[in-house]
């Protein structure tokens, strides 16, 4: 895991100690000084057996052409950062099965009566599921064509620009949990009681990061930039309706931390097919998942709606 | 300059455009270091090379024979006369670049239209949807960061070649470590910072018209006009690996410049154009033309 190095000199984004360059902005990082006082010519050795090493292409590397030892020179790294925030499950075991049972009994007109009496929990995995957090200043500018001030044609051109405080907006990378389920859960964890270390149910599973720095960076720009459209068609585009909607952002204090978010994922059986639900680790009112449709039901339902519409009709008729 | 060899204490002979040098004695490989000035910083990143001179070798003869059709025949015998592996100097330049624009942006609609045409010999009026273009004016702000835009900073080079053998992968960008060039000709800056600054910021301002044509809305747009201001710009010195080569195919003229993408292989050459196959194309395309006209009348008159 890497530590947090320093702050842009530009843009005050978060660096990575291996950082050569700011990832939002591409200012260069400053490097250690080590100017020349006079001019001087020097040979570069091999540490191993001294002789004068020069750049090989096969090896890519600077290379000792008599002990074949290479040298290593700074690079940008590309490493797979995990979770250094993990925040801790409150809702036990067995409030998540309370959860689920509540779930099941809330219905619903088409699902069917004994939903909660016969299905049978098939398994139950605490997990923390991995995203990212961020913080950014984005300075957006934008153009759009809406109807408000539309004259012959139905779109008008507009421009402007806005200033967005983005706070502790979460990022799934998650492979095991749909975006869906990821965007209805992130809405209720509370980020502030994160821990270093694990805190929960006793073979609570961590999902791990599989996204290189570089990938989790794109993603994140990705986000800021769905949030920045997000916000600008809700709260700055005039009139109704609009389309062509063009956005260019400018970051800045892009700070980011790796997160690992408590959830439960239950499977349970009615007859004979699996159901997924999704209960939340800090929120057990908060419940995703799928429920079976009582078929039978909704055939009876369909049949009393058309033996309805005939009797209007017949009557109708008659009359 | 008074410079010796570290490994056998030899005079040294270093040109003042060069950073490296090989000890004519004991081929032991130097890497020259001077005290930095505005003009000639020490470089901050590098990329290495890696494609091998074999591959630079084939990837430009590939390149010349594709193109060959138009050139004297002697090309496609020519030899690598010189190759070399040179680390030339670039600027590597990025900043924040707020643009003032205003354009006009058509905004499409239809309308009914009624016409008058004759149909089996009489005349009736029909109506159609025609699309029409209104146009309104739009002005307004774009802010971004223009992060990787690279200029040279060799007269060696120019930027107009430099920017055929782009783009290079500036993934790959490595701190700056004498260990990299040493055994390679690297070469010093030789042109002014101010002028690569300059040159830098018309690279961005052309960038700049693609990306602001990007950002209208509407169905079309014409009369962009921008003005863009440059703030906290960043000027990084680079070293990126170029293949040249000197290809000759003709003792008497002279020879060919390629240039290779030390990275990424691509290939840059300028190919002569043959005035004697041009002139005997155009004259037998005229004679089969003149024929074949000749043949058309002589058929049709009969």
């Amino acid at each position: 895991m890497s530590s947090v190095a320093a702050q842009c000199q530009r843009c005050n984004s978060r660096l990575e100690a291996e950082d050569l360059r700011c990832p939002v902005c591409a200012l260069p990082t400053p490097r250690p000084p080590q100017a020349a006082e006079r001019e001087r010519a020097r040979v570069i050795r091999c540490d191993n057996c001294g002789a004068a090493i020069a750049y090989s292409v096969e090896a890519q590397a600077p290379k000792c052409a008599f002990c074949a030892s290479q040298m290593h020179i700074e690079t940008q790294e590309d490493p797979i950062d995990q979770a250094d925030r993990f925040i801790p499950f409150e809702v036990g075991t067995d409030q998540a099965q309370e959860a689920l049972r509540e779930f099941l009994g809330k219905g619903g007109f088409f699902r069917p009566q004994d939903l909660a009496s016969r299905a049978a929990l098939d398994s139950l995995r605490a997990m923390w599921w991995p995203g990212w957090e961020f913080d950014a200043q984005v300075a957006v500018t934008w153009t759009a064509d809406t109807d408000a001030g539309a004259q012959r044609s139905n779109w008008a051109p507009h421009s402007g620009e806005t200033q967005l405080d983005l706070h502790h907006i979460l990022v799934s990378a998650s492979r095991g949990l749909t975006l869906a389920e990821t965007q209805k859960l992130s809405a209720h964890y509370d980020t502030s009681k994160a821990k270093p270390q694990p805190e929960g149910p006793a073979g609570a599973q961590v999902e791990l990061f599989d996204v290189t720095r570089s990938g989790a960076r794109r993603q994140i720009l990705d986000a800021v930039e769905k949030t920045a459209r997000e916000h600008i068609t809700k709260a700055d585009l005039p009139g109704h309706r609009h389309r062509n909607l063009r956005v260019a952002v400018a970051l800045s204090g892009l700070g980011t931390s790796h997160c690992a978010l408590p959830a439960y994922v239950l499977a349970y059986r009615y007859g004979k097919k699996l159901y997924r639900v999704v209960v939340h680790g800090q929120d057990a009112s908060c419940v995703l998942g799928e429920k079976p449709i009582s078929w039978g039901k909704v055939a009876v339902t369909a049949l009393a709606a058309l033996a309805l519409l005939v009797i209007v009709l017949l009557a109708l008729q008659g009359s | 300059m008074n410079l010796s060899c570290q490994s056998c204490g030899a005079q040294l002979v270093v040109a003042d455009t060069l950073r490296t040098t090989v000890c004519p004695y004991c081929a032991a490989p130097s890497v020259v270091q001077r005290p930095p000035t505005a003009d000639r910083p020490p470089p901050a990143f590098a990329l290495g090379f890696t494609q091998t001179p074999q591959r630079a070798r084939e990837l430009a003869r590939e390149n010349l024979l594709r193109r060959s059709f138009w050139a004297p025949s002697s090309v496609r015998n020519a030899s690598v006369e010189e190759l070399r592996g040179i680390y030339v100097p670039a600027w590597l330049y990025s900043a924040l670049a707020e643009s003032d624009f205003s354009a006009s942006i058509g905004e499409n609609y239809t309308e009914t239209e009624t016409y008058t045409t004759t149909e089996n010999g009489k005349t009736v009026t029909k109506t159609r949807q025609v699309t029409k273009t209104e146009w309104r004016s739009l002005s307004g702000h774009h802010a971004e960061y223009i992060p990787d835009v690279l200029v040279t900073a060799s007269s060696g080079l120019p930027n107009a070649e430099l920017e055929h053998i782009e783009p290079f992968d500036l993934r790959a960008l490595r701190r700056y470590d004498d260990a990299l060039v040493a055994g390679w000709i690297s070469e010093e800056p030789s042109l002014p910072q101010q002028q690569c600054q300059e040159q830098a910021r018309a690279e961005v301002t052309a960038l700049l018209r693609k990306r602001l044509a990007a950002f209208m809305p509407g169905d079309s747009h014409r009369n962009l006009q921008y003005s863009t201001r440059f703030h906290q710009e960043s000027l990084a010195m680079c070293l990126l690996p170029v293949w040249v080569m000197a290809m000759r195919h003709d003792p008497k003229s002279p020879p060919l410049r390629f240039l290779v993408n030390g990275q990424t292989g691509k290939v840059y050459g300028r190919v002569p154009v043959s005035w004697v196959k041009v002139l005997l194309a155009v004259l037998l395309g005229l004679l089969v033309l003149g024929g074949g006209y000749l043949l058309a009348t002589n058929l049709g008159g009969r």
